[in-house]
């Protein structure tokens, strides 16, 4: 039986005009697992993976990280002290950071034998990249990066909100199968946020619907 | 433990900033509330209507030469290509760099009887001696034309910024309802963009009521000329501090409704048919009074004044540079740094603070703190001076004076008047970083500090610098406030010209003046980039 890793109870959020955008959401994500949560633009699943790091605050409800809650309704553990990777579409390297500059940013363990980054780079496939600089590489290669930076402080959960989706086709089966290989390599425990439906089969264990501020799973899961 | 502590003490510092910045000018304004001297019936009696009359009329006539100078200028190099506008386009801006004190002493440097002009008028059409063929310009007409030239390019700035953003879709259908091409400037570039307008305007209307030195060199009687006689003249600094304070009420009038037309402003570029301005190009006579009009201010507010410190400068031969000079300058450039970095820090951490939404108080608070910009410097320095006499009498009794006619005293002026320019770079240069790069930087496991330091303030670097440059050159420039808190026998640039041309050794004064001058074209540098990245400005 694995761990569970977060746990999330009758979580609630709604704006300032009242309106709920997530209303009772409950999930549980197990130590290895990757699950995929889907839904129309604007439906809240942006919104959740925000509440799960610590961007944003609920309003009722609790989080739970490694069995320690994170935040409810009186308190929020701050982002950078909850070891959540998160990767968002348009990457958000630090322009004025080499590429090996950004991967490292995130790793306190200075007194590692191994280059972290390094390894990152290597397993990512973009180590000749490393002493250049975001705006001096392509767009799939900055998702390799944003990818490596998310995942090289070894965090307990990875939080990916719609990686893929400026890039072009080829270029995105060619880094799906890469990235679910290093995933299942590295056992990392992951949240996907797609509107793809393909996607979230390829990747996932379990796929929920947002829909309605509710979040429910899909049955048609096929195995991967 | 300690990090709450140290989080507590960032939120605390727009609060203290704000307060320490507030303190000099509540000092000035709580002296309505203290006794009338017998001084107020000499200045009911024979001055007090003729500041208040030179005062308005000087603001009048200033807005009004300021604003045909500044819109029609702007609207020509936007909607016109004409010879010579690429040039003028920024050129135009030049006259900001050359304070009104010092083209108040080119001015009577080249038009007074014995001035470079009419002598070379003289010279050349073989007058007598007594022939002056310029009008005397040690008058409220004179000084209205040297305030009028120095400070239009503010309107020039806001109005051209507002026209390029106007639609070309706007204007054409103007001319399909009939609008000729002069009536489609009065009756649909102006009226659209009178917020803007009304912000420049205002701009215009603050410094002219806060200038000392050009008032003073053409002995004109004005709230800032009086406050400073009465201070010095009649040794009453408390009558100082009451019409230092009646001053400040006309500003802050000025402030606010500069406030509000801004909060207007925004409303102002957002069009749903934006079609990018058509430049159309004049020919023959058209062009040559477009080139004309744009060109006269140029030439009368940065042109004429420059030549003239030249001559001097020229008639002064090498000795330009012996060592009062580098030292005065020396002085005056440690002064605008320390100030300059001063602002930079206050600025960056309390935009830092906005951006963490610790709470809406720190908006509100900056926003305050950028109307210091407003307040004249002569009434700041009479509200520095009184606190700092306070605060020596009640916190160093039995040693020496330590805080009055310190730096600290110059520096604290500084900081406050030129606080809002450093805000408003590092606002820009905040609202340029993604906030998506913060959320990325607090998932990688960092803090405050670390985003400060390690995200922020390289990603700033520019905004910084620039913050620091345009600060320096304000330092510079002060006068009144440099004048009344500069220690014994500590001079700066703006000191030096003054008391040069206070004994009419022009001369000399053209020295620190070109040094002035010269540092003040740091900013117009920084415009004229701004203006050539500019949105459209960018296609011609």
């Amino acid at each position: 039986m694995k761990e569970s890793v977060l746990e999330i109870q009758n979580l609630s959020h709604s704006y300032e005009n009242g309106n709920y955008i997530l209303e009772n959401i409950d999930l549980v994500l197990k130590c290895g697992e990757i699950i995929s949560i889907i839904g129309a633009s604007g439906c809240g699943k942006t919104t959740l993976l925000r509440i799960i790091a610590g961007l944003e605050k609920q309003s009722r409800g609790t989080v739970e990280i490694n069995h320690s809650i994170v935040s409810d309704a009186n308190f929020s553990t701050p982002p950078e002290n909850r070891n959540i990777g998160l990767v968002v579409q348009d990457r958000a390297l630090f322009p004025h950071l080499t590429i090996y500059e950004n991967v490292n940013f995130g790793i306190r363990n200075l007194s590692s034998e191994i280059d972290i980054p390094l390894e990152y780079l290597k397993l990512f496939k973009v180590e000749n990249l490393s002493k250049k600089y975001p705006h001096e590489i392509s767009g799939g290669e900055q998702q390799r990066v944003a990818l490596a930076r998310s995942m090289a402080p070894n965090p307990d959960i990875l939080l990916l909100d719609e990686p893929f989706n400026a890039l072009d086709k080829k270029l995105k089966t060619e880094l799906h199968n890469e990235t679910k290989k290093i995933f299942r390599k590295k056992n990392s425990t992951v949240i996907i946020v797609s509107h793809d439906i393909e996607e979230a089969k390829f990747f996932s264990d379990k796929i929920y619907k947002m829909e309605n501020g509710q979040l429910t799973e899909m049955s048609f899961m096929t195995k991967n | 433990m300690q990090k709450i502590s140290v989080i507590k003490l960032w939120v605390a510092i727009p609060y203290i900033v704000l307060a320490v910045f507030v303190l000099p000018i509540l000092i000035v304004i709580s002296s309505i509330f203290g006794e009338w001297s017998e001084n107020w019936s000499h200045l009911y009696d024979y001055v007090l209507f003729d500041y208040i009359y030179n005062s308005s009329v000087l603001v009048i006539g200033v807005l009004f030469v300021a604003f045909i100078l500044g819109t029609t200028s702007a609207w020509l190099v936007t909607n016109y290509r004409f010879p010579g506008k690429d040039f003028l386009e920024w050129a135009l801006i030049l006259p900001l760099a050359v304070p009104s004190y010092i083209l108040a002493y080119t001015f009577t440097g080249l038009f007074d009887t014995f001035g470079t002009a009419n002598i070379m008028l003289r010279e050349l059409l073989n007058f007598e001696e007594q022939f002056s063929l310029f009008p005397n310009v040690r008058n409220l007409s004179g000084a209205i034309i040297v305030f009028s030239f120095t400070l239009y390019p503010y309107v020039y700035l806001v109005t051209r910024s507002a026209f390029l953003n106007q639609s070309q879709s706007m204007l054409e259908a103007g001319r399909l309802l009939g609008l000729n091409n002069f009536q489609v400037f009065y009756k649909l570039g102006i009226p659209i963009i009178r917020p803007a307008l009304i912000g420049g305007l205002m701009l215009v209307a603050m410094e002219t009521l806060s200038d000392f030195g050009a008032v003073e060199h053409f002995a004109i009687q004005t709230f800032t000329t009086g406050i400073f006689r009465t201070w010095y003249g009649m040794y009453d600094i408390q009558t100082a501090m009451q019409l230092a304070s009646m001053l400040l009420i006309f500003i802050g009038l000025f402030v606010i409704l500069e406030k509000y037309s801004r909060e207007k402003a925004r409303y102002t570029t957002k069009s749903s048919t934006f079609k990018p301005k058509k430049v159309n190009t004049l020919k023959g006579q058209s062009a040559f009074l477009a080139f004309v009009f744009c060109f006269i201010p140029v030439f009368i507010g940065f042109i004429l004044p420059i030549s003239e410190l030249f001559v001097w400068m020229y008639s002064y031969n090498m000795d330009y540079f012996n060592e009062k000079f580098w030292e005065t300058a020396a002085n005056t450039i440690f002064l605008g740094i320390i100030s300059a970095l001063l602002c930079s820090l206050f600025a960056l951490i309390i935009n830092f603070l906005i951006r963490l939404d610790i709470n809406n108080l720190s908006r509100v608070v900056s926003s305050f703190l950028s109307l210091g910009y407003g307040v004249p410097g002569l009434i700041l320095a009479v509200g520095i001076v009184q606190l700092f006499v306070w605060l020596d009498r009640y916190f160093f009794t039995g040693s020496e004076i330590i805080l009055t006619g310190s730096l600290i005293g110059l520096i604290f002026a500084y900081v406050i008047k030129s606080y809002a320019l450093s805000n408003s770079t590092i606002e820009s240069g905040y609202e340029r970083i993604s906030i998506v790069l913060d959320e990325s930087a607090r998932t990688l496991k960092t803090g405050n500090f670390r985003l400060l330091s390690k995200i922020h303030v390289p990603l700033l670097k520019t905004s910084l610098l620039t913050s620091t440059l345009i600060v320096i050159s304000e330092v510079v420039k002060e006068l009144p406030a440099t004048l009344i808190l500069r220690p014994f026998n500590f001079e700066t640039l703006a000191v030096s010209t003054y008391i040069y041309a206070a004994e009419e050794r022009m001369i000399q004064a053209s020295a620190p003046a070109i040094a002035i001058v010269l540092v003040g074209l740091i900013p117009i540098i920084i415009l004229t980039k701004m203006i050539r990245s500019s949105r459209i400005g960018r296609q011609y």
